[in-house]
């Protein structure tokens, strides 16, 4: 390997060093100014102020999932259990039925996420032929008060609009 | 006894008991909230109780809820569980204990009787707070031995033997501050402290014995199982230490223990080094003699001192986002008006002092409210030294805590009781 | 009376903390039913208004002697598999018993040959620390240096022993 080596120098070993208490008032001296800082103006603080101010999501930002359609309001999904296959965390349920809309021969007539096994790892987005399922709700926080809540439906799946136009999803790119 | 002598009993008691108590509440939302702005965050501030927050206050209400309603649990493994309930109630009444002969105030002199302003009126002083600390080792062994756990036993072992190894330069330190002060008695080493060094500096215990200071101070870290010296609960190693398997309020006892242990040994490093209940440059008999024109300066310090406050609160208390009818402002103008009718009742209490009873009697109460006043006020500062130093230090390696007692605190208190000896020999 | 009472508490105390220490099986009962019995013992020092005596039977045996001994305790993490099999433990006992009878007999001969009346107090500064300090430093320095003296060779011998020990295997 050609790669140059940079020698980095001991520090720490000096009697003034050692000495251990300089340095200690230092460091506390920082600390102070610091803790000063905030106590006299807290608005100097480096924190969101949480649920009233709310993060920025990215559109690249994998979020809750929902399932997309046409401009003509059918499913784009075609229950060919891509997603399914290739979850890793096996959250998803899908039961195909013959497709009632015209647009090709099947549709799933189920289908679930369980939303406490899903690891949110955006495979199915990324596995999914037909642009289906998105991660681009921006919903981060999905809370319930028991188990069944969180198995999301083939109807909430639907119903979820996303957070973003299509052209700034684009642009995060997939 | 005399009714006097009853009431004063019934308010020193008291005080030794409660105001540990109260500080626990203090002490845990000076850690969280002085946590959080060292480290530019801004800590618990949301827990309310009709809109008022206290600066953060109630969240140790809620925290105390939480811990009271806890399921209280005695593993299944344990095997002396009378051990296991007792340790926690060890470490807490010993740390409670302790604080009873460090005197708040110079000794009360009312219709020619001298009472002593701490707990218990013995003149063991520093002693006490010795043999009190021995036990406190009692509570750690006997928690993390009771646990019969891995983390729980290797955690009393550490807490156990570095609280047992510090005690040794700790007693030495204050071995040469006795040398200089000549007594073990508290009040006595107070009142020595209100003396003046070369006629300006007051001669406190740390401008007469610096490295005895530095020495007590570190010990008494160490003793408190803080860091830089709190690896006995050092989580990436031990989960919690002495207390991993405590749950509930028995845990709860532990916490507040460490809390009362970390007030107490403030206190006795302010008696000890800082003066005590001392006013820099203000003797006791100063003060009395001047009790008038102390009270009106203090007539006229109290609203400037609320109005800075006051001014920094509405700075400080309101919403960092867009809040339409915010709030916390609401809340401040609250807490504004509250300072300051307390401001006026005081400056009435202090106004009906001034033209009625003044002299005599009075001025030595109101010297003595003064002077307890300035004990905590020092004891408060002391306490968030602990806080300051715990979130700069980084915890220490087991072998480098005893290196450094034994290796280094050791004979440099050992060279200190000789140095100060052969000075205060000398001088004499 | 008040102190009356405390005597008979403390030393109820102390003798249950001694009879413990030699009937409990489990060498943490020992040694904690021992800090009573010291703890017990400081009582008594303070009710006879030897201060000085009260602290440091606190800070030295209470206090540092005993926890090095339960630290020991918990360091060698005895299991109920480790403890001696104790059948003859009730004989022992029994045996101790009418052996140290004839003390006990005599000491209660001792006990109430001594005087009824009351002993008057040793003035206020009795047991003080200065009182103590003067009289061990003035009238039994030598004395005092002598067991300072004999307690270092022990400390010393002691180190040496465990060294050797350590440097043979």
């Amino acid at each position: 390997m050609g790669a140059k080596a940079k020698i980095m120098e001991r520090t720490g070993k000096s009697f003034y060093e050692r000495l251990y208490l300089i340095e200690i008032f230092k460091g506390m001296a920082v600390t102070l100014g610091h803790f000063m800082t905030n106590f006299l103006d807290n608005s100097k603080l480096y924190v969101r102020h949480y649920p009233e101010v709310q993060p920025e999501i990215p559109a690249r930002w994998r979020g809750r999932h929902r399932l997309t359609k046409h401009e003509d309001g059918t499913m784009k999904c075609v229950a060919c259990f891509m997603c399914q296959t290739n979850c890793p965390a096996k959250c998803i349920m899908i039961e195909a039925g013959e497709r009632i809309d015209g647009r090709s021969e099947k549709m799933p007539v189920r289908f679930t996420i369980d939303l406490l096994e899903c690891i949110y790892c955006g495979y199915c987005v990324e596995a999914c032929p037909m642009d289906a399922i998105r991660m681009d709700t921006g919903i981060f926080a999905v809370t319930g008060a028991d188990r069944q809540s969180f198995v999301m439906g083939l109807t909430a799946l639907l119903a979820t609009p996303g957070a973003y136009t299509e052209e700034e999803y684009k642009k995060g790119g997939v | 006894m005399s009714q006097l002598d009853l009431l004063l009993l019934v308010l020193r008691v008291a005080f030794g008991a409660f105001v540990p108590l109260c500080f626990i509440a203090v002490l845990v939302w000076m850690e969280r909230r002085g946590a959080a702005f060292f480290q530019d965050r801004s800590g618990p501030n949301r827990a309310h109780i009709f809109g008022f927050r206290a600066g953060g206050l109630v969240q140790n209400l809620a925290d105390a809820i939480k811990l009271i309603t806890k399921e209280d649990i005695v593993p299944d493994h344990v095997k002396h569980k009378f051990y296991f309930v007792l340790a926690p109630v060890i470490v807490f009444s010993i740390a409670i204990l302790s604080f009873a002969a460090v005197p708040f105030a110079d000794a009360l002199i009312l219709g020619g009787k001298k009472y002593l302003m701490q707990t218990i009126p013995t003149d063991l002083g520093i002693l006490w707070f010795l043999a009190l600390a021995g036990f406190a080792v009692y509570g750690i062994i006997l928690a993390g031995w009771s646990s019969h756990s891995k983390y729980g036993i290797l955690g009393g072992l550490r807490a156990a033997a570095q609280v047992i190894s510090y005690e040794i330069p700790m007693g030495f330190a204050i071995i040469s501050a006795l040398v200089v002060y000549g007594t073990v008695n508290l009040t006595e080493i107070a009142h020595y402290q209100g003396q003046l060094l070369f006629g300006f500096i007051p001669m406190w215990g740390v401008v007469v014995q610096p490295l005895g200071a530095i020495i007590f101070i570190v010990a008494a870290f160490a003793e408190a199982n803080r860091t830089p010296f709190d690896l006995a609960e050092g989580e990436s190693e031990l989960v919690a230490g002495f207390h991993v398997e405590y749950s509930s309020m028995k845990f709860g006892m532990f916490f507040m223990g460490e809390y009362v242990a970390m007030f107490t040994s403030s206190a006795i490093i302010v008696t000890l080094y800082f003066g005590g209940y001392q006013i820099p440059w203000f003797s006791t008999e100063v003060l009395v003699n001047n009790a008038r024109a102390i009270t009106v300066l203090l007539m006229l310090l109290m609203p400037a001192c609320a109005w800075i406050f006051i001014r920094w609160m509405h700075k400080n208390n309101r919403s960092h986002y867009d809040c339409p009818d915010d709030h916390r402002v609401r809340e401040a103008l609250i807490y504004a008006k509250i300072i300051w009718g307390v401001v006026a009742a005081l400056e009435i209490v202090l106004f009906i002092y001034l033209i009625t009873v003044s002299g005599g009697a009075a001025d030595r109460i109101l010297v003595a409210l003064l002077q307890i006043a300035t004990f905590l006020v020092k004891t408060t500062l002391m306490c968030f030294v602990y806080v300051w130093v715990r979130w700069t230090l980084p915890r220490f390696r087991y072998d480098q805590l005893q290196k450094l007692g034994w290796q280094i605190l050791l004979p440099l208190s050992l060279l200190n009781i000789f140095v100060t000896s052969a000075v205060v020999v000398a001088l004499n | 009376m008040f102190a009356d009472g405390l005597f008979l508490v403390f030393a109820v105390l102390a003798v249950l903390g001694a009879v413990g220490l030699v009937l409990f099986r489990h060498p943490m009962n020992g040694a904690m039913s021992f800090v009573v019995t010291l703890i017990a013992l400081a009582g008594l020092y303070a009710l006879l208004s030897a201060k000085l005596i009260f602290a440091l039977q606190l800070i030295v045996y209470a206090g540092a002697i005993m926890s090095l001994i339960v630290f020991i305790i918990m360091f060698l993490n005895i299991q109920p598999a480790d403890l001696p099999q104790e059948e003859t433990k009730l004989l022992s006992i029994l045996g101790g018993g009418i052996v140290v009878l004839p003390i006990g007999w005599f000491l209660f001969k001792i006990v109430k040959s001594l005087p009824m009346h009351s002993v008057a107090i040793m003035g206020t500064d009795f047991g003080g620390v200065k009182e103590v300090g003067l009289v061990l430093f003035r009238d039994w320095l030598i004395p005092f240096e002598i067991v300072s003296i004999l307690l270092l060779v022990s400390l010393v011998g002691a180190v040496i022993l465990a060294g050797k020990r350590g440097t043979a295997k």
